[in-house]
This record gives structure tokens, sequence and C-alpha cells, in this order.
């Protein structure tokens, strides 16, 4: 299939179900072939939503570290307190029905989140880095069709289908929800990639490159992949946040974090006990994942308005 | 953009997929609603926490199916509605069979005048009379092959020549020596040896009678066309709902509220006496939602859209008003029926005695040691803590695998193991030289759901206190039962727990669980090899009910108690809601759904 | 006839990838799946039992031989019946599918729709207030999951305000539909409508930059007028292709959710059950279906292009 321009970067659908990652919205693409990082952040610091965006998401990471070092967030697996208790001093937000400490719970998730986040938006923003360069610079040559046709093969199955399956096939390996991500989302990634890698090999640094006769590999590193970094910092973020948001409902239904704890856990703990008058669990849960969300979108907006040279145009 | 962006085109194109789409919207109204209610139909609406999947008698193993089942099909026997304990009567059967004195040779009738419903499988469209030929045929459709039967386990071996009629070819036209029609509507029952439940296995969903012309007429689709003689029709089934009306053809003598163990000191509030001498089913139609989410079941409930709920765990407080004695809270009652009733079966950790690391060991110092394990295990396990935390504390915790709803229950049984006591169990550790470093890595299983994680989250702290290092208790998930099944029928799993559902009010449904020939992939999960239980468990096969019988029961029960096979167990106590114009008295037990027969509604109307 | 050519064109090119959808699927499902045996034994089965119906099921069969099996199932469309019900996997689908389709259709319709508007008027206005307020809106939406809203709404409406059925589909007539699927309707738009905003908001902004748009505005025409002939009549090929290749994405994991939560008898439930139960004549069903419509969504898309773009087939 060749490149259709926007109508390609069209093609990726957000579902609502799935809550599965969508290509940023087409915008044109940069003009200068290396966007002075200065100025972007420059322009990232001018913009307060985003700003506020990357203070909430530096404010979890801080969460999630010390998480992971031990500083809070430890007992989330021991009784501290009574069945059910309300809000107190003691337990901020309450407790669970076998007496957790709802707080130290979703402290504990905050670090699931991230490592779930950042190991499928990294590993998935490579794959696709990697396949996406290799169809955009074989273009048309069976490189390209056979990626064109895994990347047709992956978005073909519906993804939790894909998810459980992966999840069934591997047991219970604490793996397998990442891998059925990492499968799943680095399609989008890859078919930007590509457009991207199309366009800049036909640039005038690229075809001096090639005609002074250096090795297409190095031309790829040195020239290509540089130049796609902005398309893989905002496809990476929405990963992330894409992972974290079906890491919930993967949860919820079973089919995800297995052996610790996670948003996804404390909601499906949490459905039974709405109606019975004690919401904490849900409303910790559902906010800590608002926030970290609305505040990641909020970041991965500015970020990508601020490697985007064509706002210059404003 | 593309340049040719600018070039026209229609917007029709566009509003094409849309137009589409209410097309559909609109088309599937129209066809695939569940249907109406009628103005004037009297309908009382279930609910239950599980969805059956097949509605063929023959893999009616859930109580969800059973529900469905009972009430589409006729069983000879069902269990009468109100005494307790359970005491089996006469349904399609006319009377009590008359038994050889040998016991081996029972001879059933059925009352006259019962048919099946119309349906295209018979010729005409036209139902035809119930004779025993069905009940022969449906009896040996599960020892057929092809027949993927969930119940023959309640005859295999029992019924003269019907094993091997099947391993024979499964021809439904050559005679099985045990199953000899006599009559339309007499059949004798020949048995290899004295079979005492053979009355309770025909009033199992199981047994109930299905027409050959129905299973061959629709074959593997007989799981969802049933073509039955019960008290109802099916109108509607899937996951959600299924919607029966009441059958035409179904005639029982009038309800004899003293003959199904009327008590006005237990039932007088229920309002049942209104029912009594008139012909059942007394409603035009019966829902059964289907709702496994505990909220929206509750939910649905409060709302008015089903007529009754078992209340879920997480509610008890808003409906109790004192948990010992259980009182229901009177703004409750106002408005509603209450009945609380314990479980036929109960809940249970057990051990895979297979595995020499804690299970049985041909040396018999090792043996001893690992006895000692297991005990310390039970020791350590909190069954009060449970109780609290996951079954309203109202659950009854005994001690042993014979639960307190059948008649061999001992109520005097010692209760030590099921009384925490931690340091009796650090105790036996410590005799038998178990150590953080000798202790074994155990393995639990668990079906991925928010209740059993907790309840292993809970386990799991209690082994902990006991002495073992976190690292070495893993936790095994599995998304699906089958796959917990198969690990456990593998025998992949140490530790595991478990419900069962009693098949009929008789503890030797329980002991079999134990009994050595019946190891993995049999029903004895935890693979207990105990020749003295086992003599003991072929001793009380073929004896009937009686004390010499109990005594035996006890004293298997007894093994498995000082054997530290189980950690046993709990029998949940079940709160049930019903609104106040509903006249009935819920059951779920001994895989129910018999009593649906007997609900009146006072309302007319669906919804 | 060059039309009808260049659509078996595509259709061919539309095998490979259902040929890789089905190999890789059926590899998940019947090497890694559940095995359904253990969901269908009685409570004291034999080893016999347990081979019995395992060959029963073709469970014993070589991979390749089942395999091609399921291809011919898909060229014939007829996949047998369910392992745990013995339903028809032809009716199943028949019975299922429509309520999906009723349930979603509304949302959806709703989803784009609405999403076209705003993002029109954002754009239009791009940089003013009621942008920023739109796109403060559609970010919210986006950062809230599907499965948080369901719960609160159900709750909210269901429960809390009771004025609107908890679950089920109990569903005989326009009132009753009304009353289903108004809670899962306003729940599907409440998620889509942040992305979809977003989405045609960029498409729009992109064409409102453009120059024929510039100069018809420049030349005091109408906006609806301007919205309808300039941005909206180009700016279609991005927002049909967008909502075609949501449907099948939709249908199956966009239901999923709503119904299991909902307790509506849909094609999503019913494929979830399938996953856990291991019942795989189902499961063949729904996968090699949904490989399918994506093939023939992607032909539509492509002859659409090309009926916008003569060009585009030239490639």
């Amino acid at each position: 299939m060749n490149d259709r321009g926007p109508a390609t970067s069209a093609r990726p659908v957000v579902n609502p179900g799935a809550d599965a990652p969508l290509a940023p919205p087409p915008r044109e693409r940069p003009r200068a072939p290396a966007t002075p990082w200065r100025r972007a952040v420059r322009r990232f610091l001018r913009d307060g939503w985003g700003l506020a965006g990357g203070l909430i998401v530096a404010g979890f990471a801080i969460i999630a570290v010390g998480s992971w070092l031990g500083a809070w967030g430890t007992d989330w697996v021991l009784a501290t307190g009574g069945q059910w208790e309300g809000p107190s001093a003691r337990h901020p937000l309450g407790t669970t029905i076998l007496g957790q400490d709802i707080l130290a719970r979703a402290l504990a998730s905050t670090r699931t989140a991230f490592e779930i986040g950042l190991v499928v938006a990294a590993l998935s923003t490579l794959l696709g880095a990697l396949f996406g360069a290799l169809a955009g610079w074989f273009a048309g040559g069976p490189a390209d069709a056979a990626i064109a046709w895994l990347k047709g093969v992956l978005d073909s199955i519906p993804f939790y289908l894909f998810v459980a399956a992966v999840a069934f096939a591997l047991d219970d390996h604490p793996w397998a929800m990442h891998l059925a991500m990492i499968a799943t989302f680095w399609t989008t990634t890859a078919r930007l990639v590509r457009a991207e890698v199309i366009r800049l090999r036909e640039r005038e640094f690229v075809e001096a490159a090639r005609a002074v006769g250096v090795p297409p590999m190095t031309i790829l590193r040195r020239h290509v992949v540089p130049n796609t970094i902005h398309v893989l910092l905002v496809q990476a973020s929405i990963v992330f946040v894409a992972a974290i948001k079906s890491e919930v409902i993967l949860s919820f239904l079973g089919l995800g974090v297995e052996d610790g704890i996670s948003w996804g856990l404390m909601i499906a703990e949490s459905t039974t006990e709405i109606t019975s008058g004690r919401p904490w669990n849900f409303i910790a849960a559902s906010s800590f994942l608002f926030l970290l969300v609305m505040g990641f979108n909020l970041f991965a907006d500015a970020m990508q308005d601020a490697l985007d040279p064509r706002e210059e145009r404003r | 953009m593309l340049s040719a962006m600018n070039a026209p085109n229609p917007l029709g194109t566009g509003r094409g997929p849309v137009l589409w789409l209410v097309a559909v919207a609109w088309l599937a109204l129209a066809g695939c609603g569940d249907p109406a209610s009628r103005e004037d139909d009297r309908v009382y609406r279930h609910s239950l926490d599980g969805v059956p999947t097949s509605l063929d008698p023959a893999e009616a193993a859930t109580i969800y199916s059973s529900f469905v089942v009972l009430n589409l099909y006729d069983t000879l026997y069902r269990y009468a509605y109100l005494a307790r304990p359970y005491e089996i009567v006469p349904n399609l059967a006319d009377g009590l069979p008359e038994v050889s004195n040998d016991g081996l040779t029972w001879t059933f009738r059925i009352r006259p005048g019962a048919r099946f419903v119309d349906d295209p499988a018979f010729p005409e469209g036209r139902g035809r009379p119930v004779t025993m030929h069905d009940l022969a045929y449906s009896l040996k459709r599960h020892f057929d092959p092809a027949v993927r039967s969930q119940g023959s386990w309640l005859w295999a071996g029992r019924i003269a020549g019907l094993d091997e009629w099947g391993a024979n070819g499964a021809d439904y036209d050559a005679p099985v020596e045990g199953l000899r029609v006599v009559d339309d509507r007499t059949l004798e029952i020949r048995l290899v040896e004295p079979y005492p439940q053979l009355l309770y296995t025909l009033a199992t969903a199981f047994s109930s009678l299905v027409p050959r012309e129905a299973v061959e007429h629709y074959g593997r689709e007989f799981g969802v066309r049933p073509v039955g003689s019960g008290p109802f029709v099916l109108e509607t089934f899937h996951g959600a709902l299924t919607r029966m009306r009441r059958n035409p053809h179904f005639e029982r003598p009038p309800l004899d509220l003293e003959a199904e163990g009327y008590d006005p000191a237990l039932h007088a509030r229920y309002d049942l006496e209104a029912l009594d001498g008139r012909r059942y089913p007394f409603v035009d139609a019966l829902e059964i939602h289907f709702s496994q989410e505990n909220a929206a079941r509750w939910s649905s409930f409060r709302a008015g859209q089903v007529d009754y709920v078992m209340v879920p765990n997480e509610q008890i407080d808003a409906v109790l008003s004192s948990r010992d004695p259980i009182e229901v809270r009177d703004e409750i009652l106002r408005d509603h029926h209450a009945h609380a009733g314990i479980e036929a079966g109960f809940v249970y950790a057990g051990f895979d005695m297979s595995d020499p690391r804690f299970g049985h060991h041909p040396d018999p110092e090792r043996d001893a040691a690992n006895r000692a394990l297991r005990c310390a295990i039970r020791d350590a396990y909190d069954w009060q803590e449970r109780n609290e935390t996951f079954y309203y504390g109202i659950g009854e915790i005994f001690p042993g695998v014979i639960p307190p709803v059948v008649p061999e229950f001992d109520p005097d049984l010692p209760d030590a193991s099921v009384r925490r006591d931690l340091a009796a169990g650090r105790a036996r550790l410590a005799r038998y030289g178990w150590t953080a470093e000798t202790l074994p890595e155990l393995t639990y299983g668990l079906v991925a759901g928010v209740q059993q994680r907790q309840m292993w989250t809970q386990f799991r702290s209690r082994l902990v206190e006991l002495g073992f290092p976190p690292d070495r208790l893993d936790v095994d998930n599995f998304a699906a039962f089958g796959d917990f099944n198969r690990a456990m029928k593998n025998r992949q799993l140490d530790l595991f727990f478990l419900g069962w559902s009693l098949d009929y009010p008789d503890a030797q449904n329980t002991l079999q669980l134990f009994y050595g020939p019946f190891e993995t992939p049999g029903s004895n999960n935890f693979n207990y090899r105990n020749p003295a239980f086992d003599s003991l468990y072929e001793r009380t096969r073929a004896m009937q009910p009686g004390p010499e019988r109990t005594a035996l029961y006890r004293q298997m029960n007894k093994m498995v108690i000082d054997d530290c096979v189980a950690i046993s167990g709990l029998s949940r106590t079940r709160v049930h809601l019903w609104d106040r114009d509903v006249r009935m008295l819920p059951d779920r037990e001994i895989l129910g759904g018999h009593f649906l027969r007997f609900v009146d509604v006072e309302r007319g109307g669906g919804d | 006839m060059e039309g009808f050519r260049f659509v078996l064109r595509r259709v061919a090119a539309g095998i490979p990838l259902v040929l890789g959808v089905t190999l890789v699927s059926f590899v998940l499902i019947v090497h890694f799946g559940p095995d359904p045996t253990w969901n269908l034994l009685g409570k004291n089965p034999t080893a016999e039992e347990i081979a019995q119906l395992r060959s029963q099921m073709g469970l014993d069969r070589p991979f390749w031989v089942r395999y091609a099996e399921y291809l011919r199932e898909l060229a014939t469309l007829e996949f047998g019946f369910s392992e745990s019900t013995g339903e028809r996997v032809g009716t199943l689908l028949g019975r299922t599918v429509p309520v999906t389709l009723a349930l979603l259709a509304p949302g959806f319709v709703l989803g784009n729709l609405l999403g076209v508007a705003l993002g029109l008027l954002a754009a239009w206005h791009r940089g003013r207030w009621i942008d920023k307020a739109i796109m403060g809106f559609s970010v919210v939406g986006m950062s809230i999951s599907f499965l948080v809203v369901i719960i609160a709404f159900q709750w909210l409406f269901g429960v809390w305000l009771g004025w609107f059925p908890v679950r089920g589909w109990a569903v005989h007539d326009l009132g009753s539909y009304l009353a289903h699927v108004t809670v899962p309707t306003l729940a599907s738009v409440f998620v889509a409508l942040g992305y979809n905003t977003r989405f045609f908001r960029a498409v729009f902004v992109d064409e409102i930059g453009h120059d024929h748009v510039r100069t018809a505005r420049a030349y005091g025409a109408p906006p609806l007028v301007i919205m309808r002939d300039n941005v909206l009549r180009n700016t279609l090929i991005p927002i049909v292709t967008r909502i075609l290749f949501s449907i099948p994405l939709i249908v199956v994991s966009g239901s999923l959710l709503i119904e299991s939560y909902f307790g509506i008898p849909g094609v999503g439930k019913v494929t979830f059950d399938a996953i856990t139960t291991g019942d795989q004549p189902v499961l063949k069903a729904v996968v090699g279906l949904t490989a399918v419509l994506f093939v023939v969504i992607q032909v539509l898309a492509d002859i659409l292009y090309r009926a916008v773009d003569p060009r585009v087939a030239l490639e």
C-alpha cells in the first residue's frame, strides 16, 4: 500500500472501548530538518497548561519512584486497619474489605502504572521506529510490504481478543499484558515514522549524502532517525497513556496485573462497594488515574506543539 | 492535504454509513428484543448470580442450568417444597418405587396424562404423551460417548449393562438389561449392587425425561432448543435472561401445603396459605435474570426490575439489624420478605496429597512430618476471619467434611480442626523440624476474580504468620475455571480453595471426594489415599441410611480430619429477599429450582 | 470494467491479510487458549472420558488439518456449533450482532456528529475562548477511563437517580429501546467525544488554513456556506476513513465492557465468554469475520478515494 498522505494518519482509529492509542491529529510536517531543542523548551515553558501537565506527571513520577524505593505505599498488602473504615487521619482514604490502607494501595499502584507505561511506551516506540524506518527507507520493496502486512494483521485482531489470547498464551506470565500491548501499539508509530522517513529521503541533505556515497545505514542513523525524534516522543507519550488506560480495563477483566496492585484491580474491587456506600476505593483509583492521564495528555499536547515547527507561523 | 481534496465530492457518500447504521439499529429493534410481556400476565422475575450454558439435561451440572432445566423438563422425583431436612417426594412418578428385598430391582411408575410440549420435532408439531421409554432413553444418553454427559458419574457402574451398552456403540434400539420398560408407565431398574442414593439421582436435572424425537431433530442445537414436559415452556434464552411461559399441558394434583412440609411457625409469615389446594404453576410467565455482578444484581432488585435477590456480602449491613440471631431491618421488611437459610454445601481448602513434599510419603517418619506441616497450616488458618470478611459473619463453621445440612452431620464433633491456634501450629512445625529453610514452596491456584484474590491475600498472610517466607508462596492465576480445573486435575496445584454444592442430601456425596480410586482426574482432587477410608467407603456404598451407616460416615470424616487433608469447612448462610407481593419461599440448594412452580405474584403486568 | 478490476485487485490484496489474521489468531487460540475440555467434564471424570471429549471436539487432530478446516469454514461461513451451549454459531451471531449494532449505533452516530460539529466550531474559532473551552473539555473526556465512566453512569442514572434500567435488554418497542440504550450511549459518547473532537478539529484547522477557504472568508461568504462547500466537502476523506475503520473495532472491542457491565446479550460479551471458556468455534468465527470486515472496509475506503481522486488508483 502506498502512502496516502493525511488519509493514512487518519487510519488509526480511536475506539471508545479500547482506549487504544491514536495517532496525533494530522498536522503539517515540520519544515526544517532539525528543530532547535532550546526553542522547543522555551515554547513549552510558555504553555501554562502544558507546564501544569508536566508538573502533575512529575509529581506522579516522584510518587512512583518513592514507592519503588520503599519510601511509601509499601504496606499496601497488610491489614493495617479494620474492614471498610472511612477516611481518618491514620487512613486518609479509608480501608478495604481486608483492612488495607487505600491510600497506600493507590500510591503503590502509581508505580505499577509507570512500570507498565514506561515499558510499553519504550519498547513499542523502539519497535515502531525500527520497522517504520525500514519500511520507509525501502518503501515499495518487499520489506515494506511485509511490514505493512504485519501491521495489517495486528490491527485487524480485536484488541481485547488479542490481549486475552496472549495473556492465556503466556499462562499467567507477569509480562503477558506488556507483550500484548507492545505488539499492538507499535503499528501506529511505525506508520508515522515510515511517512516521515519517506519524506526525509527526498530531501536535499539526504540526497546529497547519498550522492557522495555515504552508506545507507549511516544516513539512516545520522540524518533520518534524529529527524523523527519529535514524532517518536509524542507517540511514546500517547502510548504511555494508552497503556495505563488499557491496563486498568484489562486488570478489571482479570487479564492484567496478577500478583500486585493496580488501579484496575482497585476499581474491580470497588464495583461491589459503590452500591453499598463505600466509594473510597473507586474514588481513589479513578481520580489517581484521571489526574495522571490528564497531566500526561496536557504534557503531550504541549510537547507536540513545542516540537512542531509549524507553530512558527502562528 | 492532498490537493485532490478540492475536487467536488457529493455529501451524500459521507452520509451513507450513518444512514445505514441508523437503519440497522431500527431493524435490530424489530428483530432481537426480548418478547414483551402481555398486559394481564403475572410474571415472576428471579435473579441468579451465574449463567447456565447448555440447557441439555445431560449437561445440567450447575445450579444455574438446573434452575432452568428443572422447570422445562420433568423428573421422577423432587424435594418437598418446604420440608427441611430435604425430603424426597414424587414429581412425575406415581408414588415411591417398589424395591426388591435384595435392593437390586426397583420398579418405578409414572402418573398418566403427562405430555411433551408442542414442537416441530414431533409429527404434526404436537407433543406426545411421556412414557417410561423416555426415561430409559434419557438415562442411556448419559452413557452414549457422543453425548457430552456431565452426569454419567451418578449411575456409572450402578445399572446393569448400561456402561457396557455405551461401550458397545450406544445403539438406542438395543436393550439394556438394567433398564426394562415394562409398559409405558412402568420401568424396572436393575442394579449391579444396592444403590441407596438412586432416588436422589432421579431428582437431579440430569435425570430429566427428554424425548428422543427432539434430540434427533435438533442435534447439537438441542442444548438451546429444549423440548420437555415441565411446568414451563421456553420463550427466550440467552446469556442475560431466560423467559418461560406456563405450560398449558402441565397437570399435577393441586398444591398440598401440608405434604410439602408446611409449618405455620416457620412459614406463616410468607402468606403461602392462599396457595393451598390450587393448581400450579401459578404465574403466567417466569423470568430468570442472570447477572454475575453483585452490584448490578442488587441495584436491579432495589430498582424493582427483579423480584428476588440473594443478598450480596457487601450489602449485609444494609439488610440485617443483627447477625446473631439473624434479623432483618424493619424498613426492609416493610416492602420485602426475607429468609435466611444455610447452603447445602460448603467451602474448603485442600492439599494435593500426591506431592511427597507435604503429602503422602512412603517413609513413615517423613509422612508424619508432612502431616504435621499440613496440620500446622490448618491451625494457622482463621475461619472466623474469613467468615467475618466474606460471608457476613453468618456462615456456619464446622469441622470435617460432613456439612450441617445433611442428616449425618455431627454437631458434637470437637472443633479443634477449625479453631485458629497459631501457637499450636508453630509448635507442630518446631517439633517436626520444619524451619523457614525447609518449608516447601507452595503453589496456590485461583481463578482470577476480586474475591478469590482477596481470599488468597488473607490466607497468605496467615501462612506468613506461621513462618512461611513470603517468596515461597506462589499464586497461579487462571483466567478461566476450566484452566484452573485442568491444573488441579493434572496435580499442578499444591493448595486450592473450592466450594462444593451437594447433588443430594447424603454425606456420601462429599465423602466420595476422598475415595482413593477417584483420584484425579476424578473427583478426589486431594489425591488422598487411605486404604482404611476406602474400605469403609466401599462398605457404606450399598448401605441403607441409618445409625450404622452414619457411624461409619463419621468414622471416615474423622480420618479426613486426623490426616489434615483439607482445611474444612464453612457452610454459607444465604439471605434471600423478595417482594412482598410475591408468595413463595425461595431455595437454591441441592441444584434447586423446583420451587419456582409454586411461586405466585399478586400484581399484573410485566414491568 | 477497469473499476471492477480495481475492486478485484483490492480484494485479492486482502487475502494475505485474512490469512495472516486467521493464522496468528488460530495459533494463539489453539495452542495457548484455554482448554474447553475442562469446562465440559462431569464431577468425576475418567481419563477415557477426557480423551473422548477431546476427540469429539477435534482437539486431537494435527494443527494444519484444523487450520485448513478453519479456512474452509471461513470460506463457506459455516462455523459449526458453540461448544458450550450447542447453539449454531451462525444463529448465535445472527442473534447477538444486531443487539450490539442497536446498542452502539446511537452512540457511534452521535459521537461522530457531535465530534464533527464541535471540531468545526473549535476550528472556526481557533485560538479563541470557544476553541479553548472545547479543547479543554475534550482533554478531560480523553483522560477519563471508559470503565470509570460506565461504572459511574450506571450508578448515577440507574441507581441513584433511578431514571433508567440498571441492566438488561428487555427491548420490545421504541420506549424500552430508548430506556436501555440511553445510559450506554451517554457513556460511549462521553468517552468518544474527546478523541473525535480533537481529531476533527485538527482536520478542519488544516483545511480552514487553505487559500480557497481564506478567499471565501475574505469575500464575506456566510460561515455555514463556507463550512459546507469548502471545509466539510474537502475533509470528507479523513472523516469517512476514520468512521469506516472504527466500525469493526467498535463492534467487537467497544461493546465488551458495556455489554458485560449492563448485562446485554451482544457479540462482545459472547466473544469474551468464548475466550474464557475456550469456545473455539465462536472465537474462530468472530476473529475470522472481523478480519474479513477489515478487508471489506479497506476496499470500500479505496473505492471511495478513487471516486474522489482518480489518481489514487494509478499509483
